[in-house]
């Protein structure tokens, strides 16, 4: 995609900043053009990614032929145009110097106590660029503090400036302009509509974007000064957008996140739960090794550990199979693919925890492992047309939400629900029913095939393609027949680098069949064994495995970082982990799957390692470690233990080696397996058909210790069209009954397909799997009322 | 109070008037006041929903102009300009007297919700300055004692006619006019005076212009 | 004196100088006879307002400012129900480093509520670097008569600026007009 950004041509005009005449592209600022030179015009409300609004008047500068200062930030510079900013011009720097006087008049001087102290624009300016004495000799207005605009974001608005880049990234980026600039002249303030807060999955960009201290988040108010931070470069472990973050820690405890710049990736944003969930990282953690004994976990040394663990697995040896979960970084996920096939000699191996099938499996096989870098952020903000298969953007991946919505390309989302997300791109529903989507991508309308012709079109597919059966085929052959470009994007930050690590059944690090006798050559040969160590056949993956393990088909189960409750069938997990001889569970914090381990393995966190996520797009986002001393191992390095107290050793288990050995490999260039032909099935049973995803903000476990987040996330509720509240009875509240229970919850009438209700898949309210036993897609009763 | 199917569908109707429906905001919030008596919130949800913008855009809009009330006014609600010239020639008197009557500050209504009383910017009416409205119709001309006797007129429930003619009626009943100033009712009394038009005529008689763009005066 | 044997002469010098007056400081036994000069840079003290509350808002302006890197402080909020300091926010913890603080006084040139002042206390040694670190409990200065332990309230009517404005003479007492 980089290739065809050179050949524009972009015609420029000449200007004269302070006496330098230089030539920039027509439509530049004149701040910007000033910035050219080196010359830094004061400005508070100016923000590159931002409309231009002249708010603050900070940046006012002398422009031949106009009568009165300009201010730089929305001047548009034009041919021939003389310009003479604070170091020509006296007019300018007066100016300049009149304006901060006038912005600090009723700015409190509370930068001692103000979170914003030492790193504030404001600050900084006011030095720089002010007069140091204020003539102002009044009463300052003042005004209560803080007030919440939403239970995370707190507003001094003392300290506005009025820029209004809060509310103008809020309407322009986020698009949801909750918040606005309220009354007039000295009264004049940023706030919400009296009875909705700033429930923004964004709303914590706002707080970083403030120059000034008035709008702070309630999880970092009076934790640290900036200036006993240490800052780390990091890449977000939350979900698959890949964002570029700062994570700054003070004294061993992660004290904030912030989103940091990459104009490929993120830009300059990030969502709430990437920068506001990392309480977890400090609370709960498991400290030491634990092997079970006469029924209970003790605490153990690591060499006794590991010889236990060492012991049991090699004894199930290739009967053992592997979860590794969705949220391990790619040389981590290369560590279990190799342990598995080259320690073990199983090839029973899946890093899905979520609802799968065999034929996502096959999709991704054929389609997705160890694929080159095709669709990116930038080709979705060039694309005439994306069509949207099993996927929520704004919930499931919300940077791509926000490219989408930045480029207001037309996009059609194939479901059942016409989401708020979909409305604030602008986008259109295909009505599918949910588990329906590939009878839709059959008939779809000639339109949207025609869209879809065009050179540049983009078909998104989600993760609950796997939840829809022919979905994943139907994607496939529409991309084939079209021309369009398909790109999966999985939930989970750790998946694709999971899928080209090779930790899923048939398929070796690259995306090389494991069936491929070339393809094991050149593993084998990197991992320094054997080809004919290699299982020979795939193992199993999905429901097969835990079916499997629930039969005693497998004998020992590895196990990463998986909460059954994330799996479609929670009770089925839980047996096969009971069933199974012997478990080992590697992971910083405990659940259901620790307490039933046998040997419980404490792992390093994404902060006391380092790492790669691959995002959605399969470009790799590295990440160093953020506490160096940290005594922690990687999953990796754990297991390089573990196949050594076994007697295999297999090539590097440490991160840079791992780094080597994936180079070395690189992608797989030969023959891929075939994409599926599933074909689409009709909908069986009555009822209402269960539609659900994961809401960005829900009861994840990586969210937990946060009740500042938690509060903003969307409230619970089973959504229904008009026609079927009405059929209901338009109750306050509704049952919803599946298979293996009830849930009540308030009942909200939104643009949903009739007989679909939406029940989010696992909020704090409520989990489709646990406490309904229902998939999507599944026919379940809707009734009024009931027991709240 | 909320807001009737009825009053939603004018809502409908002030939109359709626009290319940019956006642009009805205020006389909605005007026809809000009309039928509730302010700005409530239900009002502001029902103007977003029908423009299909939020809540908070709307609040922006309702609290940046003074004409609409985020809190309750009286059934007659009365507005002395205390501008420079209105000030000087008695505004300040007038409203000192209104308030001492009423016993109510800026922007508070009466105990008995019959009246309140607001200090309002320039009406553009300096020629008849002091000016007082009540309900948004001119009192021109007014004295401390004309201010009061309006006010008791009005209390024994009398019909009070505005200077330039329009019988006073209710807050509420003026804002719908606001809203729908094709009522007919819009037109009514005088809008230009003899005394308004002196300064011009003065000019004209003497032949004076205003000085070109740039040229000092 | 030249045929005065050497030793002799030797011992002159020490015979003579007893006649001398003593400049030799007897500590710890005559210590209070020789104060330090007023000014003297020793121990710290965290200071409080007038009704008990502290005057440390934990805002680390001493900590940023300490050139030897001996001060620790991490601030949080007051609530209603535990108050430690006017306003918002006040010093959670709050520790010197006796090992490191080379009693240069920038602390208190930077701490923006007199909260931090430096007393003639100088006897700091101890046998171990442990005891060198000093806590907020061992640095707030001691309870005065008419002071209270926080947390508490503010006094009653007051607010943050008055305390600041230095109106508040105690617990009850509030010295002129008070911002409400």
């Amino acid at each position: 995609m980089t290739e065809n950004t050179t050949t524009e041509i972009v015609p420029t005009v000449s200007v004269t900043i302070d006496g330098v005449a230089l030539q920039v592209p027509k439509g530049t600022l004149a701040i910007r053009a000033a910035e050219m030179i080196g010359v830094e015009i004061p400005r508070f409300c100016d923000h590159p990614l931002l409309e231009p609004v002249a708010a603050c008047r900070a940046c006012l500068i002398e422009v031949e032929g106009m009568p009165k200062p300009q201010p730089a930030c929305a001047q548009v510079v034009g041919e021939g145009m003389t310009i003479r900013t604070q170091q020509s011009s006296e007019v300018a720097k007066d100016a300049q110097e009149g304006v901060m006087e006038f912005l600090l008049i009723n700015h409190p001087l509370d930068c001692p106590v103000c979170d914003k102290g030492g790193e504030c624009p404001l600050q900084n300016q006011a030095m720089s660029a002010g007069r140091g004495e204020s003539r102002f000799e009044g009463e300052k207005r003042t005004f209560d503090k803080p007030i919440n605009v939403s239970a995370q974001i707190l507003l001094d608005r003392e300290r506005c400036v009025s820029c209004a880049r809060c509310t103008r990234f809020a309407d322009q980026i986020a698009g949801d302009p909750m918040i606005e600039l309220l009354e007039r002249g000295a009264q004049q303030q940023v706030g919400t509509a009296s009875d909705e807060p700033f429930d923004s999955y964004f709303s914590g960009n706002t707080v970083q974007i403030c120059p000034v201290g008035a709008l702070t988040s309630a999880a970092y108010r009076f934790r640290s000064r900036p200036f006993d931070l240490v800052s780390v470069p990091t890449t977000c472990e939350h979900c698959a957008s890949g964002c570029s973050l700062r994570t700054d820690y003070r004294r061993g405890v992660v004290t904030r996140r912030l989103a940091w710049d990459s104009p490929e990736v993120n830009e300059e944003w990030n969502c709430d739960k990437g920068r506001f969930a990392f309480a977890y990282l400090a609370e709960g953690r498991i400290t030491t090794p634990l092997v079970r004994e006469d029924g209970e976990l003790r605490p153990a040394s690591w060499p006794e550990a590991i010889d236990v663990a060492a012991r049991g697995l090699a004894a199930a040896g290739s009967r053992t199979g592997v979860l590794t979960g969705g949220r391990l970084t790619q040389e981590d996920a290369y560590g279990y693919a190799k342990f598995a096939r080259a320690v073990l000699g199983t090839d029973s191996i899946d890093f899905r925890a979520r609802a799968t099938s065999p034929e996502e499996t096959q999709f991704l096989r054929a389609a997705v492992a160890g694929a080159p870098i095709g669709v990116t952020y930038t080709a979705l903000e060039q694309a005439p047309f994306v069509l949207l298969v099993g996927f929520e953007p704004e919930d499931e991946s919300p940077i791509v939400f926000l490219r989408l919505r930045k480029a207001r390309t037309r996009v059609v989302s194939v479901g059942a629900v016409a989401t708020r997300g979909l409305d604030k791109m602008g986008g259109e529903l295909l009505a599918a029913l949910p588990g329906q989507e590939a009878a839709a991508l059959r008939d779809l309308p000639a339109d949207i095939r025609a869209a879809l012709e065009q050179p540049g079109a983009v078909i998104l597919a989600g993760e609950r393609i796997a939840a829809s059966a022919g979905a994943p085929s139907a994607v496939s052959t529409l991309a084939a027949s079209t021309g369009a470009a398909l790109a999966w994007v999985p939930r989970r930050a750790g998946e694709r680098g999971a899928l080209d690590a090779g930790a899923l059944a048939g398929l070796l690090p690259g995306g090389r069949p494991l069936i491929d006798a070339q393809a094991r050559a050149q593993v084998a040969a990197i991992w320094g064994i054997d080809t004919a160590a290699l299982p020979g056949l795939p193992g199993l993956s999905g429901d097969d495995l835990l079916t499997s393990a629930s039969r005693v088909g497998l004998s020992a189960l590895l196990v990463a970082g998986v909460d059954p409750v994330d799996l479609p069938d929670p009770a089925l997990a839980l047996r096969a982990v009971d069933t199974a001889a012997f478990v080992v569970a590697l992971d910083h914090h405990h659940s259901a799957v620790t307490e039933r381990a046998d040997v419980v393995l404490p792992v390093a966190l994404v902060t006391e390692k380092s790492g790669t996520f691959l995002d959605w797009e399969g470009r790799p986002r590295p990440f160093g470690q953020v506490f160096k001393d940290a005594l922690t191992m990687s999953d990796a390095t754990v297991l390089g233990m573990i196949a050594s107290a076994i007697g295999t050793s297999a090539g590097a288990w440490d991160v840079n080696g791992i780094r080597r050995e994936l180079t070395a490999l690189g992608p797989w260039q030969g023959a891929r397996a075939v994409v599926p032909g599933v074909q689409p099935q009709a909908a069986a049973g009555a009822g209402f058909r269960l539609a659900s995803w994961r809401e960005l903000l829900d009861a994840g476990v990586l969210q937990e210790g946060e009740p500042f987040l938690a509060a903003t996330a969307r409230p619970s509720a089973a959504i229904v069209s008009a026609a079927a509240a009405a059929r209901l009875g338009s109750p306050a509240t509704v049952t919803v009954t599946g298979p293996a229970g009830s849930v009540t919850l308030p009942l909200e009438v939104g643009a949903v397909l009739d007989d679909v209700v939406f029940v989010p898949m696992h909020s704090s309210e409520c989990s489709i799997y646990r406490d309904l036993g229902a998939r999507i897609g599944t026919a379940v009763d809707v009734t009024a009322g009931g027991a709240a | 109070m909320t807001i009737s199917d009825q009053t939603l569908e004018r809502m409908r109707e002030l939109a359709s008037r626009y290319p940019q429906p956006r642009s009805a905001l205020l006389p909605m919030l005007h026809l809000v006041q009309s039928v509730d008596g302010e700005v409530t919130t239900d009002g502001i949800n029902a103007c977003a929903e029908v423009l299909g913008i939020s809540p908070a855009e709307v609040t922006g809009v309702s609290t940046f102009y003074t004409m609409y009330k985020r809190k309750p006014v009286g059934e007659h609600h009365i507005g002395v300009c205390v501008n420079t010239l209105c000030g000087l020639l008695g505004g300040d008197a007038v409203y000192d007297a209104l308030s001492e009557r009423l016993g109510v500050g800026h922007n508070e209504p009466t105990a008995d919700g019959k009246f309140s009383l607001e200090r309002i910017e320039c009406q553009a009416a300096c020629t008849h300055a002091p000016v007082m409205t009540v309900d948004w119709e001119f009192i021109d001309d007014v004295t401390p004692a004309a201010a009061v006797d309006v006010v008791d007129r009005l209390e024994r429930g009398e019909q009070v006619l505005s200077t330039r003619g329009p019988a006073i009626r209710t807050f509420q009943a003026t804002e719908h006019t606001l809203a729908f100033p094709d009522d007919g009712l819009a037109g009514e009394g005088t809008s230009v005076d003899d005394k308004m038009l002196a300064g011009l005529r003065y000019a004209k008689e003497h032949n004076m212009s205003a000085p070109a763009h740039g040229q000092e005066a | 004196m030249a045929e005065l044997p050497q030793a002799v002469r030797g011992f002159w010098v020490t015979f003579a100088t007893m006649f001398k007056k003593v400049v030799t400081e007897q500590y710890p036994e005559d210590s209070h006879k020789y104060p330090t000069q007023p000014r003297f840079h020793g121990r710290h003290q965290l200071n409080r307002w007038a009704d008990g509350l502290e005057k440390c808002v934990g805002c680390e302006l001493c900590a940023w400012a300490c050139p030897a890197d001996a001060i620790l402080v991490e601030g949080a909020s007051n609530t209603d129900e535990e108050r430690f300091s006017p306003g918002e926010r006040y010093g959670r913890v709050y520790q010197i480093n006796y090992a490191r603080c080379i009693f240069c006084g920038l602390c208190i040139e930077a701490c923006p509520t007199r909260a931090l002042t430096m007393t003639n206390a100088f006897e700091l040694a101890e046998d171990n670097r442990a005891s060198l670190i000093y806590e907020k409990q061992d640095l707030l200065a001691p309870l005065l008569a008419g002071m209270q332990l926080p947390p508490h309230d503010m006094v009653p009517g007051t607010t943050e600026q008055d305390y600041y404005a230095n109106r508040v003479k105690g617990p009850a007492a509030v010295e002129g007009e008070v911002q409400s």
